[in-house]
């Protein structure tokens, strides 16, 4: 429940998944080019996870696993997952990736989690401890959500730390006393 | 600045870090005769001429800057001593050497203070940079060595400016190293084959230093 508020988490559940149909559903128009108002039984559509998510606690639906984890992105993670374009993928691999694990059938994508990050957190330590110029990096576009939040977190604390060094003035003035108020007379 | 609320900063920045450094004692000489000063955390002095005086380091700096003594550097700041911290840092691989919970902080402040004071000033702040250089590296190539495993972290004589820098990195990628290895995601068979006798276990603490 601690992730109720968070808004990482609510545009994770935003992904599609695609799910088919395994009741037919009167009154819904989720296909607006259908001349019926409901779906039939079988039926493929792609839905957000929050709906599809509580489709299938109804069983209503079963889901398919998404596009974003299919044999191709595996095959590349296998090769060097170092370079995969993640975030063209889905920017919220990995959260998306533990909310499906639980629901669809297939036991193979904890693993495939697992090891992509693995290798790829050894890039991300390297390049944002050491990185210079951090907007020149190509790097940083391939990188999900979660490994962004790790390299900024490594990145402002080294340039606190940098700053801190060249030293400077140790108490700031704080930005309410600079503003000069206007007489009102 | 410490407690916000803002998850993606570090707990201490690196002022507050520096002020609590400067809690640690050193020596000065002062140069005049004072009654003994009364403060909340003690009592220091009385201060005669010439004669050397143990106080905290924010005292020291406060004095120094009225002109009313000397300080004179730790022990451990002198060329001999952090040459040969030095050597031994670029030795080992995974060992960290002993120093002070505080030598960057400590020594920033001599040498923005009290630079006159310290022999050889500029042999000792590079020595200093490349110490600091040398045990960061090592730190860096320590973490890559990371693995799901590792519920905690525990590494030896890590000075606090340097701990302080890693933390949040640290922490978050434990967090994400954890929440990848959850038991839903991974399927019982995959995880028998890791497992060892819990006689001698520390699978689940990742030491940097043996």
């Amino acid at each position: 429940m601690g992730k109720f508020y968070d808004m990482d988490d609510i545009i994770t559940d935003e992904e599609v998944v695609s799910i088919v149909f395994e009741k037919a559903a009167c009154g819904v128009g989720i296909d607006p080019s259908s001349e019926t108002d409901s779906v039939e039984v079988g039926s493929k559509v792609e839905l957000p996870f929050w709906l599809a998510h509580e489709l299938q606690l109804r069983q209503a639906v079963s889901m398919n696993i998404p596009t974003c984890f299919n044999q191709k992105t595996r095959l590349e993670i296998q090769a060097d997952s170092a370079c995969v374009d993640l975030r063209s993928r889905c920017p919220f691999f990995y959260e998306f990736g533990c909310k499906i694990a639980p629901l669809v059938g297939v036991r193979t994508i904890g693993p495939l989690l697992l090891s992509a990050f693995k290798s790829r957190y050894k890039e991300v330590l390297t390049k944002a401890h050491t990185a210079a110029f951090p907007a020149a990096s190509k790097h940083l576009t391939i990188l999900t959500k979660e490994e962004t939040n790790l390299y900024e977190a490594a990145q402002s604390s080294m340039t606190a730390f940098k700053r801190w060094r060249m030293g400077g003035p140790r108490f700031q003035r704080a930005s309410v006393l600079g503003r000069k108020r206007k007489s009102t007379d | 600045m410490a407690g916000q609320s803002d998850p993606h900063q570090s707990l201490f920045s690196a002022e507050e870090v520096e002020f609590i450094a400067e809690d640690e004692m050193v020596e000065i000489i002062p140069n005049l005769r004072m009654d003994a000063l009364n403060f909340i955390c003690g009592d220091f002095g009385p201060f005669f001429p010439q004669i050397a005086t143990q106080v905290p380091l924010w005292l020291a700096v406060a004095l120094k800057k009225r002109g009313k003594c000397t300080i004179r550097p730790p022990q451990w700041m002198s060329v001999e001593k952090l040459t040969q911290v030095l050597e031994a840092e670029r030795d080992s691989q995974r060992m960290f050497e002993q120093l002070p919970f505080h030598y960057v902080e400590i020594s920033r402040l001599l040498f923005d203070h009290a630079r006159d004071d310290i022999p050889d000033v500029y042999m000792v702040r590079s020595l200093i940079e490349d110490i600091r250089d040398v045990r960061f590296h090592k730190v860096e190539t320590n973490l890559e060595t990371l693995t799901e495993r590792a519920f905690a972290l525990k590494i030896n004589n890590l000075s606090a400016m340097e701990v302080n820098i890693v933390r949040p990195f640290v922490g978050r990628a434990l967090q994400a190293f954890y929440k990848h290895d959850s038991l839903e995601l991974i399927p019982d068979q995959e995880r028998v084959s890791d497992r060892r006798p819990q006689v001698a276990n520390n699978a689940t603490r990742r030491h940097l230093r043996r």
